[in-house]
């Protein structure tokens, strides 16, 4: 159990930075990376825009949002409790993020940000009050949950290298359905610290823009982080592609892990 | 000021660059600069983030409604130079597959 930190706003929106500038601060201190201070932000920025929008209908008159945070375990926990109407956003449907243009809403994406966003959120009424507690993993946990969590089978295998890199094994065709398996897994990766990404693509029989669209986005999250995505045995049907959309100048391709793997002992 | 917008008219292109912090508070702002332009007949826009150190999804929903817009008028509404944060909240809104997102302002004032 850490301490505890608390704070109350007025229910305007002009306030809600505050609450936001509170919680970075907290979550820093709490030693949450700086995606995952974002994360909380922004979930709690999320969360306190809807209350005062729909909970109060932007008149909150003299009522109060309260903020709690607190480390649980390997958690850290942000109770936001307001006096507004009952409302449990988890009961309410998400946005579907692979929806066109022409059929998109504007709007509604608060409560899905606050879901994709934080590791956990729970709704309880208490003594005629919402309290929303959103839950943010801590560093030390994250890489325990990825592996022994209820997703571990939406990963492609990976092995952890010397230093700070992995090699990443994505196996079959990589279209729209299976590239956020191998986002998921490249970003793991990422986030504890294997900024040198060496995918092997020998059994990747196709690649679709969707595949190719998270190679380059971990490739730039990869090079930020002053490392790189080095890609080996890629079908000649992939080669192909790679040539067809430029990407054969992008990425360094060797013809195998070994090879790829010695051209970068060399460099460093 | 939390946010600041500088606007350069360009010979195809209306350039927009934002600094600071975009949120519920000021989204609208940022949609009316960009709507103005588009009411100038100007359809063709890029957005400059590289200063947006924090956008909640009141920024996002001016983007779309703006996308929208500048489509109907044939143009189109281009993203530069987001942050890996700003970049990874249009990524889970699906939104990099609507927005055209490019690395820097030059490119994406290129594009058009």
């Amino acid at each position: 159990m850490g301490e505890v930190s608390r704070l109350a706003i007025p229910a305007r929106l002009e306030e809600v930075r505050h609450a936001c500038d509170f919680v970075v601060e907290v979550a820093e201190a709490a030693n949450l990376d700086e995606r995952a201070v974002y994360h909380c932000q922004m979930a709690v920025d999320e969360t306190i825009t809807n209350i005062i929008e729909h909970g109060y209908g932007y008149e909150g008159g003299d009522s109060q949002i309260e903020i709690i945070c607190r480390t649980e375990n390997d958690h850290f926990l942000i109770t936001i409790t307001d006096d507004s109407p009952a409302f449990n956003p988890l009961e309410h449907e998400a946005p579907d993020p692979s929806e066109p243009l022409d059929t998109r809403e504007p709007g509604g994406w608060g409560i899905y940000f606050i879901r994709k966003l934080m590791d956990d959120v729970t709704y309880d009424r208490v003594n005629n009050r919402n309290q929303l507690t959103l839950a943010k993993r801590l560093p030390a946990a994250a890489p325990l949950m990825a592996e022994s969590g209820a997703e571990a089978e939406e990963l492609f295998p990976t092995q952890a290298l010397n230093g700070d890199a992995a090699a990443v094994f994505p196996a079959g065709r990589l279209d729209s359905n299976t590239s956020v398996m191998l986002e998921k897994t490249l970003n793991i990766q990422l986030q504890q610290g294997h900024v040198w990404l060496f995918v092997d693509m020998s059994q990747v029989e196709y690649i679709a823009s969707s595949g190719l669209k998270v190679l380059v986005a971990a490739w730039r999250r990869a090079q930020g982080q002053a490392g790189d995505v080095i890609l080996s045995s890629l079908q000649p049907r992939i080669v192909e592609i790679f040539e067809m959309v430029g990407f054969d100048m992008l990425f360094q391709i060797f013809p195998d892990l070994d090879a790829a793997l010695a051209a970068q002992s060399k460099r460093t | 000021m939390v946010m600041e917008i500088n606007t350069s008219e360009m010979k195809r292109v209306q350039l927009f660059e934002v600094i600071g912090r975009i949120d519920s508070t000021n989204a609208a702002e940022l949609g009316s600069a960009l709507d103005r332009s588009v009411d100038e007949g100007r359809n063709n826009l890029v957005l400059d983030l590289g200063g947006v150190e924090y956008m909640s999804s009141a920024g996002l929903r001016e983007m779309v409604r703006i996308l929208k817009r500048v489509k109907r008028g044939g143009g189109d509404l281009r993203i530069a130079n987001p942050s890996d944060r700003v970049k990874e909240v249009l990524e889970l809104a699906g939104l990099d597959s609507i927005f055209e997102i490019y690395p820097t302002q030059v490119e994406a004032v290129g594009s058009f």
